[in-house]
């Protein structure tokens, strides 16, 4: 039970027909149509150990939904090989899901027309779980998620928070070990973004659940996510620590100066020169950034010889952001890493 | 069992959802029932001035009418799929149906379940006793009983036809008409058989056995024993074309292909 998912050479390939231009064009797809195979997941490998919270990240169409769809035995790969809580996802669809737990920001779980708690009840029938394992379990996701008050409302009613937060409940009625989430804090303000990204911390260190997470926010990643795998074009292009990352594609910091005197380039370069510092001067702004190697003797060095030289009236170390370093990477193109 | 379990647990769901609109239900039940007697006119306007169509009286055609009626609304009540590729296919909700541990086709069904098109088989019921009551038709201890296997094949029949249907939503992109043309092709059933040319009897028996829903079943309570054979076969068609669309929508699944997001 060490590994929760296994992926080797796993590949999903679409037709796509392509129509042509103009009213002869579309006599002529009549007939033959332009087709195309596009490689959408294009013979990934990776492996996920229990217990571990994982970001999956990608541009749109990068193939992460496709990968989450196959891994969640909704979509049948083209070729490869899965092995998902010891089961062939597609195989054994049904006893294989109810095994997993899955959350699509985008598409609700619940029933529309009913209340809350009648679509748990529903649920809970569904995947036959018992009354005892229910109370145990699903008084405490409640409390913690705080949708007490939300269990006799139809979800039709509900806020979006609201209604995310009875879905992430849903889909843990039967307390799978492993959690699929799809873009789970897609158009969610800050506070529930935060009230979710603690249920789920709690969660995995609780019962050890293993979490597979794709999201556009970073910040997300960066709150819960040890391990990320990035996607591009179908392909992995990194897989690995997200520290480890931000240390070799994170370039130096940035420390910006504002002065209370009138300073030119020229004389800032002059006050560092033995420094390895590269300046530069935002004249809207009126600030003057440095840009150095991510050394902490090194930056302090830099500070003291400003501050010896010139009163300064603020100052601001920033490192590169997640963000930042995750699109130079595309930028880029692959990811070589040692 | 676990299918059976959950079969009510829709149904006592649906009765919830349905209960707490009210007004809503009371409006909707005496629309259906007015909607009903407006057929059950319709059918004794129409067939008043036949009297006899290829060999059968015009009671006859009212009871095999009435009778088609039963598993007809047995279909509409539990196999509401004619929007199948819209609702699941291009928004992409079949999705969630694949990640519950329930067999998808039936999970389609109990969360589509309209139990008032049910309210259609005591029309059905009503016609068939007003014509067979004219024409002195007794019946045996057993006849019920086989009257409810017939409805249940005849009901099958018509499940299995348009399940196939929806199961060519998955291999094709496009939209189809092809659901409101089968619901006129499925109106052939309900009139006897032999006043059809062979090549549609022989559509109407083997290909799309429509016949098995109304006709061949009803004709046996009507004593024509020339279509006895007919008649008897009609829970094994039935049986034989559901498990048919099931087989192929397993094979459907496997080539969904998801909505984008």
């Amino acid at each position: 039970m060490s590994n929760a998912i296994e992926v080797k050479n796993l590949r999903k390939e679409f037709k796509v027909y392509s129509s042509r231009k103009g009213l002869k064009g579309a006599f002529r797809d009549l007939f033959t149509r332009n087709e195309k195979i596009i490689p959408a997941v294009n013979d990934i490998n990776f492996m996920v150990k229990q217990g571990e919270m994982v970001g999956y990240i990608g541009e749109n169409g990068a193939g992460k939904s496709t990968t989450i769809k196959m891994l969640t035995g909704i979509l049948t790969p083209t070729s490869g090989h899965i092995v998902v809580n010891g089961m062939n996802p597609h195989k054994d669809r049904e006893k294989f899901v109810q095994t997993i737990g899955v959350v699509f920001g985008q598409r609700s779980q619940l029933w529309w027309d009913i209340a809350v708690q009648e679509s748990f009840r529903l649920l809970k029938k569904v995947y036959k779980v018992s009354d005892e394992q229910y109370d145990n379990h699903m008084n405490h996701v409640i409390k913690t998620l705080d949708i007490e008050p939300l269990l006799d409302k139809p979800v039709r009613k509900l806020s979006l928070g609201q209604r995310m937060r009875c879905e992430l409940a849903a889909a843990l009625i039967h307390n799978p070990p492993l959690l699929f989430l799809d873009e789970p804090t897609i158009g969610l303000d800050v506070l529930v973004k935060l009230k979710i990204r603690e249920f789920l911390k709690e969660i995995n260190e609780k019962y050890q659940t293993t979490i597979l997470l794709t999201t556009h926010d970073l910040s997300d990643i960066e709150a819960l996510c040890e391990r990320v795998i990035m996607l591009d074009e179908g392909k992995v292009i990194y897989d690995g620590a997200l520290h480890h990352l931000k240390e070799t594609w994170g370039e130096g910091k940035e420390v910006h100066f504002q002065f209370l005197e009138t300073v030119d380039l020229q004389s800032v370069k002059a006050a560092t020169a033995g420094l390895p510092v590269k300046w530069e001067h935002d004249e809207k702004e009126q600030v003057f950034i440095a840009y150095i190697e991510d050394q902490d003797e090194l930056i302090s060095q830099l500070i003291a010889q400003i501050v010896a030289a010139y009163k300064i009236k603020d100052l601001n170390i920033h490192e590169t952001s997640t963000e930042e370093i995750i699109r130079n990477i595309y930028e880029k193109g692959e990811v070589r890493l040692g | 069992m676990f299918y059976v379990t959950m079969l009510f647990q829709y149904m006592s769901q649906y009765m919830k959802t349905r209960l707490q609109y009210r007004t809503d239900i009371l409006v909707e039940f005496f629309s259906d029932l007015l909607s009903q007697s407006v057929n059950l006119i319709f059918i004794l306007v129409v067939f008043g001035h036949t009297d006899l169509l290829g060999g059968w009286t015009r009671d006859e055609i009212i009871f095999i009418y009435g009778f088609f009626l039963v598993p007809y609304a047995v279909f509409s009540a539990f196999f509401n799929i004619w929007d199948f590729n819209d609702r699941y296919i291009v928004k992409g909700e079949l999705d969630r149906i694949l990640t519950r541990p329930i067999h998808s086709l039936f999970q389609i069904i109990l969360e589509r379940l309209e139990l008032e098109g049910l309210l259609g088989a005591i029309t059905g019921i009503a016609v068939m006793i007003y014509a067979g009551s004219r024409m002195g038709l007794t019946l045996s201890w057993y006849d019920p009983f086989l009257f409810i296997i017939f409805v249940i094949g005849g009901a099958l029949v018509y499940g299995g036809i348009f399940i196939i249907l929806a199961c060519i939503s998955f291999w094709a992109d496009a939209r189809t008409s092809i659901m409101p043309m089968m619901y006129n092709i499925s109106n052939y059933g309900r009139y006897p058989i032999n006043i059809y040319n062979k090549i549609i009897r022989f559509v109407l028996t083997w290909i799309l056995p429509f016949a098995f829903v109304g006709v061949y079943p009803a004709s046996y309570f009507l004593g024509r024993h020339e279509l006895l054979f007919y008649s008897l076969i009609t829970p094994l068609i039935g049986v034989v074309f559901f498990t048919l669309s099931i087989l192929l929508w397993n094979q459907g699944v496997k080539r969904y292909r998801g909505a984008g997001n």
